[in-house]
């Protein structure tokens, strides 16, 4: 199945991204050469060290609806402009994009590969008698492509991400799996393990009772439950391991793997502290008024995670995956 | 009531990792174990499993990276609209119920958003945490956890962890509905 899914996340992006762009280019969403219109006000004219004018464009936010056939500015759009004469004779126009740019125009300059500036040409300009104030008309710089030019960045840029989060696992990922070959020497994950067989037992019928990796999936589910996500994933994936190691076909998730994603999919966690900070850093008055929601609904995912995991592993279409002869070259992992 | 729920669980969080370090290496010692060398012997592994998800995680982020950046998302939002409308869901929140299980931190900001836009404690805000809080991001999970092992045919993991998600997103719209009301 996840194959089919993983598959499809990419057509349909792809398929959503070439239509959105023959849909602007056929329409001409973002008005490319199209002249806008707008009021400049002069702060400062041009020097012989500086041939430049400086000063503040305003568009009514009707006008600029109106241009963009759009209905989300609000309020008048007012930028500081720069008004550059080039030695063709054109002027060139850049707008400095702030906080309080419209939307439309920040993923226009996003998109030209400049986030601070939009950039573009002149075409007309009437300035009233005493040179403080103008009437500016100027085409924006073409743009075509968004959403092709915007897959690819995210494709470039998610494939770094995972880099960065794998390689950023290294530490506590040694410093766990360090701790717990400790606690199996010891013989303490036996004694951890003994005292919840009756439920593990129920959970990972396949898992000997007295596993490492009960011991394992037990550390992780506290860990998850306290919210300790840093002990959590490399606890989870020293459980992995240990399943491994009994997983009569590599390469192939087994029942306990299953059953134990499921768990950590769901992620119970009697406080949800990312979701509770975010709510005090909005001025929430009472943050925490969501621990007991959460436990209700992470509760609910995991009850019908585990329900649907052990339904669906008695399957025959699911059984055969586990019990078909392991294929050449899937043995690696030994 | 909650605050002191809230309090017992933040004394247990804060002190869980030193004390499960000093209840290990202690019993350990007292078991004779060469705690030095046993614990440098399991963390060689470290760098190994870390390496062996990046395969996996880029083929996962990616796909979800493409697939967020071409839009497509407001369109599956649009075809489910009949549904959720049906089940009382805020159309607001549609986006972040369907993104939750793909990008965590995707869901994190639009979260963040809603509580911006409509205010941390209004029905909506309430909603939105109570469904951050409520499933975690399953395709990161299975990528990271069955690609630290080279797991490749997943099984019926996926349909039950979409499940899990279902149910966790229906559960927070319930609870809210009762406790909250609107």
């Amino acid at each position: 199945m996840l194959n089919y899914v993983w598959v499809s996340l990419i057509i349909v992006g792809l398929l959503v991204a070439v239509g959105t762009d023959i849909h602007d280019l056929s329409s001409n969403t973002y008005r490319n050469e199209v002249p806008i219109e707008a009021s400049l006000r002069v702060d400062r004219i041009p020097t012989a060290l500086r041939p430049a004018w400086e000063g503040g464009i305003e568009i009514t936010a009707d006008d600029f609806n109106n241009f963009y056939g759009i209905q989300s500015a609000k309020s008048p759009v007012r930028q500081q402009v720069l008004l550059t004469t080039l030695s063709n004779g054109r002027t060139s126009v850049a707008i400095t994009v702030n906080d309080s740019t419209p939307d439309f125009w920040k993923k226009r300059a996003e998109n030209a590969g400049e986030k601070g500036t939009l950039r573009g040409t002149v075409t007309a300009i009437r300035f009233s008698d005493d040179k403080k104030t103008a009437r500016v008309s100027f085409v924006l710089d073409k743009v075509e492509f968004v959403k092709l030019r915007a897959i690819t960045s995210a494709a470039i840029d998610y494939a770094g991400t995972a880099v960065t989060i794998s390689l950023g696992l290294i530490g506590v990922m040694a410093l766990w799996l360090g701790v717990m070959k400790v606690a199996e020497e010891a013989g303490l994950l036996r004694v951890l393990t003994k005292l919840l067989t009756p439920l593990t037992s129920r959970l990972f019928p396949d898992v000997p009772p007295d596993h490492p990796a009960i011991g394992a999936m037990i550390m992780n589910i506290a860990a998850n439950m306290l919210g300790l996500n840093n002990a959590a994933t490399p606890l989870g994936l020293k459980a992995m391991e240990e399943l491994n190691k009994i997983n009569p076909r590599l390469g192939t998730a087994t029942n306990a793997m299953c059953t134990f994603l499921v768990i950590n999919t769901a992620g119970l966690t009697l406080i949800p502290a990312t979701a509770i900070a975010i709510r005090a850093a909005e001025g929430s008055a009472n943050p925490g008024i969501i621990i007991g929601t959460s436990i209700f609904g992470a509760g609910c995912a995991t009850v019908a995670g585990l329900v649907t995991v052990k339904i669906l592993e008695r399957l025959p279409w699911y059984r055969k995956e586990l019990e078909s002869e392991p294929e050449i070259g899937e043995r690696q992992n030994g | 009531m909650v605050e002191l729920f809230r309090n017992i669980v933040n004394i247990i969080s804060v002190a869980a990792i030193p004390l499960v370090l000093l209840l290990f290496l202690g019993w350990g010692i007292a078991k004779r174990v060469k705690v030095y060398e046993v614990f440098v012997e399991g963390a060689k592994d470290g760098f190994q499993v870390a390496v062996k998800i990046i395969p996996f995680l880029v083929a996962m982020l990616v796909a979800i990276g493409i697939f967020r950046a071409s839009g497509a998302m407001e369109i599956v939002v649009a075809v489910l609209s009949p549904v959720t409308n049906l089940i009382g869901l805020p159309a607001e929140t549609v986006p972040l119920a369907l993104l939750r299980p793909l990008s965590g931190s995707g869901s994190l900001g639009l979260m963040t958003d809603l509580m911006k836009v409509h205010g941390a404690d209004s029905f909506i805000g309430v909603l939105s945490s109570t469904m951050y809080g409520s499933t975690e991001t399953t395709f990161y999970v299975l990528a990271v956890y069955f690609g630290a092992v080279g797991i490749k045919k997943t099984r019926h993991a996926l349909p039950a962890g979409i499940v899990a998600d279902i149910a966790g997103m229906l559960g927070a719209l319930f609870i809210c509905r009762i406790i909250f009301g609107a």
